[in-house]
């Protein structure tokens, strides 16, 4: 599979087909691997792929630097290539111009990542060229929020309580935005400084106000990759917050952000058959 | 000779320390997730080992990620203005690690310059630091690289070093430490030695010529181009000191503030003119390696850098001065600091 891997990047990046292959490099087995670009058909064998290949690499396919080295063709695990459906839903990628070459994945991380335990896009489903085969099992809706049903079993007091040791931790280093591949505002409501919309400080308020924000962004369109919780230098488990969230699109919209390419955002859609009376 | 004391002991009097009012500062393992410094509740909180080290640093013992410098309150025509409260509890640091402890003594030149800063200094003043030896590394430690080692004292009041049966010889480095543990060690003919510290991996004075003699090299954006452009890396270093100021509150109450702040970010120099001199992730993680291994040297003496490898550990990419700058001795052959453009970039 690898050497499959490396054998089609050669040849989109010798045929003119990419500008650049991003992808994963690692230097040591035993250590994650990290994102490379890949520009030579020449270096393509630097490229890898295996169970520690954990950054979300489609993050990278909105920054003004990638852009700005042509063509781009991504290699995308499952996860990360809902994100990818979303982007294009948004009109942030045009997929027709890039390349998106999917990995069959049984899970990363030593030990495994909480997401590939109720993951159910192993297989990419709408990757150019999909290398590798794994199998996509359904997860019901029970499982794929059981952290989410174990959480809301506290009281609220007990709930604020938790989330208020998990932000006091927050040093506002805003690794989770930066590694979103959906957090692409060129300019973040949280760098808004005339008038500054959100505290800056890394305090208690100006955390929830961070955090919270982010989080209502991101409803409804994060597409579950959890590489904010990954990036939290200080292990903040964001994951519960977009988890939360998600839970509520699909149990009030039957929609699962990333899932179905041709659905429409449940942001951006509106339907005369809602159940609210205020937005008809 | 020399002076033990039992790790069991230690703990009881972290215990003491908390309850006599003291505020005690040391390694926390939450759960789940990483080993982080906090401020502590209770004795049983503290984790002395299993660990290379915290994901943070104890920089927040002396310069806090947020601290008031004074506030405002509006009450009809009356403006009262009101200064922080003074400090006056002691803090003591357990469990720091050599690379922690140096990173007081480098933060003193900076906070004590041209502007003596009175938040940082009175912090400083109240704090001691016992520091534990490292027995275990791990790749991204470079200690050795910049001149400290897994028992360098440096900044340290007292020293621990593990004996392997449950106790620390104790070195006393400063009066602070001595008074602090005084009669409360015992006299032992067992003194401790640490494993060796990691290989050194590159030699600062070659750095500073590299960065010094490529700045406009097209090879720092090459080499930092999967950068993501988040602080992690400057929050969780022990030596990144970079402050913003910013004024939080509303029309009748408010206060401004020191928050950190980090050079990765697009809007650390962003101009009130809408200009911003460093447009690329490329230039922010260059001038970052600038300011710890040639601007910082060059007023200072000394690097800023303790080689505590958290910029590397806490990366989500895995970038950082180590991972950088290992890179950057391969490409650029150094010969003499004119000719050392960066010709394979």
């Amino acid at each position: 599979m690898l050497e499959e891997l490396r054998q089609t990047c050669r040849a989109l990046l010798a045929d003119g087909k990419a500008d650049v292959v991003i992808g994963y490099a690692q230097d040591d087995p035993a250590m994650p691997a990290y994102p490379v670009f890949v520009t030579r058909p020449e270096d393509a064998d630097r490229l890898v792929w295996n169970e520690m290949c954990l950054p979300n690499l489609v993050a990278y396919l909105t920054r003004p630097e990638i852009k700005a080295l042509g063509k781009p063709a991504v290699v995308v695990k499952g996860c990360d290539e809902r994100a990818l459906v979303v982007l294009a839903r948004e009109g942030q990628v045009d997929r027709g111009e890039m390349v998106a070459i999917g990995v069959a994945c049984d899970g990363v991380g030593k030990p495994r990542e909480a997401k590939c335990s109720i993951c159910d896009v192993h297989q990419p489903r709408y990757a150019d060229v999909v290398m590798g085969q794994a199998k996509n099992e359904p997860v019901d809706a029970a499982a794929r929020y059981a952290e989410v049903e174990e959480f809301l079993k506290k009281t609220p007091v007990e709930r604020m309580a938790f989330w208020r040791e998990e932000l006091s931790r927050c040093v506002k280093c805003y690794a989770c935005r930066q590694v979103c591949p959906l957090c692409y505002c060129t300019r973040c409501i949280a760098d808004k400084n005339q008038p500054q919309c959100i505290d800056t400080s890394a305090t208690l308020k100006g955390n929830f106000a961070w955090h919270l924000t982010r989080a209502f962004h991101l409803a409804g369109r994060c597409a579950g990759c959890d590489e904010c919780t990954r990036a939290c230098p200080v292990g903040i488990n964001l994951r519960l917050l977009n988890l939360t969230l998600a839970r509520s699109a699909e149990a009030q919209f039957g929609y699962r952000s990333g899932m179905d390419p041709e659905a429409k955002p449940v942001v951006g859609s509106y339907s005369l058959q809602d159940k609210e009376e205020f937005i008809r | 000779m020399s002076e033990i004391i039992s790790q069991e002991k230690l703990r009881r009097l972290v215990g003491e320390w908390i309850s006599a009012g003291k505020r005690v500062y040391g390694p926390r393992r939450p759960k789940p997730g990483p080993v982080l410094y906090a401020w502590l509740k209770a004795a049983d909180e503290l984790l002395l080992d299993g660990y290379v080290r915290p994901a943070n640093s104890i920089k927040e013992v002396v310069f806090p990620r947020h601290e008031v410098l004074y506030s405002y309150r509006l009450e009809g025509k009356k403006i009262s203005m009101g200064e922080p409260e003074p400090l006056s509890a002691e803090r003591i640091v357990v469990g720091a690690r050599p690379c922690d402890a140096a990173s007081l003594t480098i933060l003193d030149h900076v906070f004590n310059w041209d502007y003596k800063d009175s938040f940082y200094n009175r912090r400083r003043e109240l704090t001691t630091v016992i520091t534990v030896a490292c027995s275990r590394h791990d790749a991204h430690c470079f200690c050795t690289s910049v001149g400290l080692a897994p028992d360098a004292e440096r900044g340290s009041d007292v020293l621990l070093i593990d004996l392997g049966d449950g106790s620390y010889e104790a070195r006393c480095v400063t009066e602070k430490g001595r008074k602090l543990l005084a009669g409360l060690t015992e006299q032992s003919s067992k003194t401790g030695r640490v494993p060796p510290g990691p290989e050194p991996k590159f030699d600062p004075s070659e750095i500073r010529s590299i960065l010094e003699g490529n700045f406009d090299s097209p090879l720092w954006q090459e080499l930092t181009l999967r950068c993501m452009g988040c602080g992690a890396c400057s929050y969780s270093c022990p030596t990144c000191h970079c402050f913003d100021i910013a004024d939080e509150g509303n029309a009748r109450a408010g206060a401004r503030a020191r928050n950190w702040d980090s050079c990765q970010f697009g809007l650390f120099t962003l101009h009130a003119s809408g200009h911003n001199p460093r447009t690329r992730q490329g230039q922010r993680q260059r001038q970052r390696l600038l300011h710890k291994f040639s601007i910082y040297p060059a007023k200072f003496g000394e690097v800023l850098c303790t080689g505590c490898g958290n910029c590397t550990r806490n990366c989500p990419v895995s970038l950082g001065v180590q991972t950088v700058l290992q890179q950057a001795v391969k490409r650029v052959p150094v010969t003499n600091g004119s000719e050392t453009a960066a010709k394979s970039a």
